[in-house]
């Protein structure tokens, strides 16, 4: 086959030697025979005579050599592109209207498929990643949680299937003293705390110095850490002597023994690597009950299966729950692949939207098709009469399917600009921390999926005017065409059609992006129990160890809200710990007083804030009953706690809960129980996505639980973000090594929290309008092409005494039926289609009929208009000059 | 009484080309003289069909050219047979000793 094409193409490129050659080679034959005449004894006339009968036409012996040769098929192929070419230019309206458009559908699926491939199809970095399994416990109450240290070293000692298994618990650290003249701000940096094997395992080895070794599991190991390249590169300018070197990480010196390769990802942003053994003697580490931020990676032994796996971590866990009633009652065990765990949240969106880019592809196919018809219809009379002279339907087809290839192709150039562009606004709009360091770039992949799309659109739009032109009978189309009367049945039947199918798949995209478009509204419609407006939020947490001891915490809190009060511009200030929507909460078990007890794993369990007074005020949440904090809820004032709503509800349905005690953990005989009274009662709160319904929670003054880790929160008189840098600069004049991190509004938080379905809003919308568009463009060309063709129809109507309102009305009928069969195509196909997008939308159902009506209504509309632009056109129609038409 | 000629049959012209070339290299003049040689002058390949056979032969790598000098001292193209070509041969013989003896047996009995 290969050696075939080499074959044909030198044949091509050596085509005068080819030549030479064939000449001298039937020449040599004639002089041959010519000479075999004459010694049998003919005279040279006769001989030479004889010879040529011999020989037959010269000519036609070296055609059909050449043939044989194989010359022929790339010859015409060239011939093709020159000829597609030169017809593409000779119309230059017809291809830019239909480059145009096939750069819009093309560049579409070029910059979604970029997104599908880095997200969703790019092969993780890791060596064989289709064994590697993440691990989490689960909970009834709460669902996927952290896995307690002491049960991931059972799971470790029980465990067969695996032939690994690494802890890894994210944390953030205090990032100064990189520079030596210490010119750089403080800053808070992601990194992960990981068992010696956790490299080795997704086969990841460090690009510079070394792993960490088993002996770094065990408490007491010194202070080591990994770079991750990108940290490596910003931070020390990727030089190659930082191995030795050391970096204050939470005020105390680690030294640097490597740097990690650039390709390197983790579920979460990872700046830099610690090994286990430094959080060893931490309390979580040795606390079963008490579950930090844990995940477990674990190998899959040779030849075992996810299921036996499964099947296996849960036998232990449940010996773990009956071994450990108190911190594992009914805790069981979450497997997934490590590519679930990458992709989990984009995914919905990007399976819709990927169908949606498919969509604008076909229509785009549809409408290029459809001027194809229509050009093609002009040249029904030259590829008949080309039929006619013996040209082989093959031939022609050929031809049509070489210059559609050559329009998709240049239409699949454009488009990588398109693409370009698209890729890099949505870069903008995803937020990082969703893309799990996937990038989106034109990279190999991409191009070859473009180049399979600009084949794929040759066939799709091309096959329809190809067959068609050579389909009717050479007779009755030479016949038909030398009039011009009207276009022929079968032509304008399948321009119909093409018109139709774009508008029911426009109407599809519409009602998807209208579906999107409701839910966005009404999920930003929901009450998220606090007043988002003119709110600034930041983070800190303070890791030093200045800080080590709570009377130092308070002290730098305490003076924290001294000073940002008394900033002018601040109407509110007050801290606590994770505002909502922002991350997870700490929760706790609670006993309230007095009520009966439940089985060990069934008490409840609130989230737990730890607020300073005027939290709710400065949020917004609004009191029920009883007080906010003050400032006199110190640490030696008797303990007290708000509660929510939902906790008063559920607990308290028919009682004031004002003045009722509860206690943290459960009741033992060992301590006595430290009650802590209900001061007041605050709304709920969206703690986990406007879309998640309230959790029980629970409110304590941060004087009474020293946290090192809070969230300020200032209520401003102006633009909030104006405050940033004077509140910082407040803060650095209390530490001036203590980073400030997360900064951003509260409106923005609310933004970023429905962040997935803004850009399925955004592209979807996207989509829509360019379906819309070329629809209508669909329309429109059918109409006009129609008009066009029955010029001379609409004369004899006219002439007859039609009156201009009934031609006009009928040009507009015919608009109506394409748009009308369009639309209840459209409406039904909907209705199976938008299933598929339920995860996607909120409180509104997929087949929501006042979605499907409003579009129907546009697209008639947009219709109307496309369909009254060609109507208009007959009422110029003079019947003298229309019947003298041609 | 003149020698009869026998129309060659579909598809027997590579065959014949192929048979006379494992002889030895060949050039087209040659290829024909040989054959109707060979032949008692019963089989005549005409020109016009020769030299497309030969080129397509070429194209499927069966049979390879080589210019050389003819037994005139005239520049000739020679074929020579390939490898594949070589099995081609063996393959299209025994498909038509097949043909032959199927034909001859369905005639005798007849």
């Amino acid at each position: 086959m290969l050696s075939d094409l080499f074959f044909r193409i030198r044949s091509l490129f050596r085509r005068n030697a080819v030549e030479t050659e064939l000449d001298d080679e039937l020449r040599f034959h004639f002089e041959q025979q010519l000479a075999k005449y004459i010694n049998s004894g003919l005279t040279p006339r006769e001989a030479l005579r004889r010879a040529r009968i011999d020989f037959g036409g010269l000519d036609q012996v070296k055609e059909e050599c050449r043939e044989a040769r194989g010359v022929y098929m790339m010859e015409t192929l060239f011939q093709d592109i020159r000829y597609g070419l030169r017809m593409l230019r000779k119309s230059p309206a017809f291809t830019a209207v239909a480059l145009l458009t096939l750069a819009l559908g093309i560049g579409a699926n070029t910059a979604i498929f970029s997104v599908v491939y880095g997200v969703l199809l790019r092969p993780l970095p890791y060596h064989d990643p289709a064994g590697l399994i993440v691990l989490h416990e689960t909970t009834p109450k709460v669902g996927i949680v952290s896995v307690s240290y002491p049960n991931f070293l059972d799971w470790r000692a029980q465990s067969h299937m695996f032939s690994k298994l690494a802890a890894v618990e994210t944390v953030e650290f205090n990032l100064a003293g990189v520079d030596p003249a210490g010119a750089d701000q403080p800053e808070n940096i992601s990194g992960a705390v990981v068992s010696s094997d956790f490299l080795s395992m997704l086969g990841v080895r460090p690009m510079l110095g070394r792993n960490f070794d088993a002996s770094q599991d065990q408490a007491g190991t010194a202070p080591v850490v990994l770079l991750s390249y990108p940290l490596w590169q910003s931070h020390f300018g990727g030089a190659l002597n930082v191995l030795g070197r050391t970096v204050a990480l939470n005020g105390r010196g680690f030294t640097i023994i490597g740097v990690l390769p650039p390709d390197f990802r983790w579920i979460e942003k990872t700046d830099v690597l610690e090994p286990i053994g430094l959080r060893a003697n931490a309390p979580d580490f040795h606390e079963r009950g008490d579950r930090g931020d844990v995940v477990v990676l674990g190998r899959l032994a040779p030849g075992v299966r996810f299921a036996q796996a499964r099947a296996e971590m849960e036998g232990i866990a449940a010996r773990l729950e009956k071994a450990y009633p108190f911190s594992n009652d009914q805790f069981g065990v979450a497997l997934q692949p490590i590519r679930d765990v990458f992709v989990s949240d984009l995914r919905p969106a990007i399976l819709v939207l990927s169908g949606a880019a498919i969509f604008v592809l076909l229509i785009a196919c549809a409408n290029v098709a459809n001027l194809f018809l229509m050009r093609g219809a002009g040249r029904t009379k030259e590829i008949a009469l080309r039929i006619a002279v013996g040209a082989s339907r093959s031939r022609i087809i050929h031809q049509i399917l070489v210059e559609s290839f050559v329009l998709a192709f240049l239409g699949g150039l454009l488009s990588l600009a398109l693409a370009f562009a698209g890729i890099r606004g949505m870069i903008r709009l995803i937020p990082t921390d969703m893309l799990a360091g996937a990038n989106m770039s034109l990279n190999g992949a991409v191009l070859l999926f473009t180049c399979g799309v600009v084949v794929l659109c040759t066939f799709v739009f091309g096959l329809a005017p190809a067959s068609q032109s050579t389909r009717p009978d050479v007779q009755s189309e030479l016949k038909e065409s030398g009039r011009a009367m009207s276009a022929g049945v079968g032509q304008g039947r399948l321009r119909d059609i093409l018109a139709i199918a774009e508008v029911s798949l426009a109407l599809i995209l519409l009602v998807g992006a209208g579906l999107m478009m409701k839910s966005l509204y009404r999920l930003l419609s929901v009450d998220p129990g606090f007043r988002p407006d003119r709110v600034l939020t930041m983070n800190m947490n303070l890791r030093t160890a200045q800080y080590a001891k709570d009377p130092a915490i308070l002290n730098f809190w305490q003076r924290v809200l001294d000073q940002v009060h008394q900033l002018p511009g601040v109407e509110a200030a007050a801290l606590g710990t994770v505002v909502p929507l922002t991350g997870n909460h700490s929760r706790n078990d609670i006993t309230l007083e007095g009520m009966a007890l439940p089985k060990p794993g069934s008490f409840p369990h609130p989230d737990v804030h730890l607020v300073s007074p005027g939290y709710a005020g400065t949020l917004g949440i609004p009191l029920q009953r009883g007080r906010e904090f003050t400032d006199a809820d110190t640490e030696n004032a008797p303990p007290v706690a708000m509660i929510n709503t939902a906790l008063a509800r559920q607990f308290f349905a028919r009682q004031d809960p004002v003045g009722k005690r509860f206690m943290f953990g459960h009741p033992s005989t060992e301590r006595a129980p430290k009650w802590i009274t209900i001061v007041g009662v605050a709304g709920d709160t969206k703690l986990y996505g406007l879309a998640n319904p309230a959790r029980l929670e629970v409110y304590l003054p941060f004087r009474q639980d020293a946290s090192s880790e809070m969230t300020l929160i200032v209520k401003s008189g102006i633009e909030p973000a104006a405050l940033a840098s004077s509140v910082r600069y407040a803060i650095a004049s209390i530490d001036k090594d203590q980073p400030v991190f997360g900064i951003a509004t509260m409106r923005q938080l609310v933004n970023d929290s429905v962040s997935t379905r803004r850009i399925t809003l955004i592209l979807l919308g996207v989509f829509g309008a360019l379906a819309l568009l070329l629809g209508a463009i669909g329309i429109y060309g059918v109409l006009a092409y129609s008009v066009a063709q029955r010029t001379h129809e609409i004369g004899i109507r006219m002439a007859l005494g039609a009156r201009r309102e009934d031609v006009v009305r009928m040009v507009l009928a015919q608009g109506a039926k394409i748009a009308g069969a369009g639309v209840l195509i459209g409406i039904v196909a909907s209705f199976g289609l938008t299933r598929l997008m339920t995860k996607l939308l909120f409180s509104v159902s997929p087949a929501d009929p006042a979605t499907f009506s409003a579009v129907a209504i546009v697209l008639g509309l947009v219709a109307l208009l496309a369909s009254y632009i060609p109507a208009r056109r007959t009422l110029r129609v003079a019947p003298m000059i229309a019947l003298r038409h041609e | 009484m003149p020698t009869q000629h026998v129309d060659l049959p579909q598809g027997t012209l590579d065959l014949l080309i192929l048979r006379t070339l494992a002889l030895g290299p060949q050039h087209g003049w040659g290829i024909s003289e040989r054959v109707q040689q060979i032949s008692s002058d019963v089989l005549r390949i005409q020109q016009g069909s020769l030299y497309p056979a030969l080129h397509r032969l070429e194209r499927k790598g069966w049979i390879k050219p080589r210019w050389g000098t003819s037994e005139n001292n005239r520049r000739a193209k020679f074929y020579e047979l390939t490898k594949s070509g070589h099995r081609q041969l063996e393959v299209e013989q025994d498909a038509w000793k097949k043909l032959t003896a199927a034909v001859a047996q369905v005639l005798g009995t007849a």
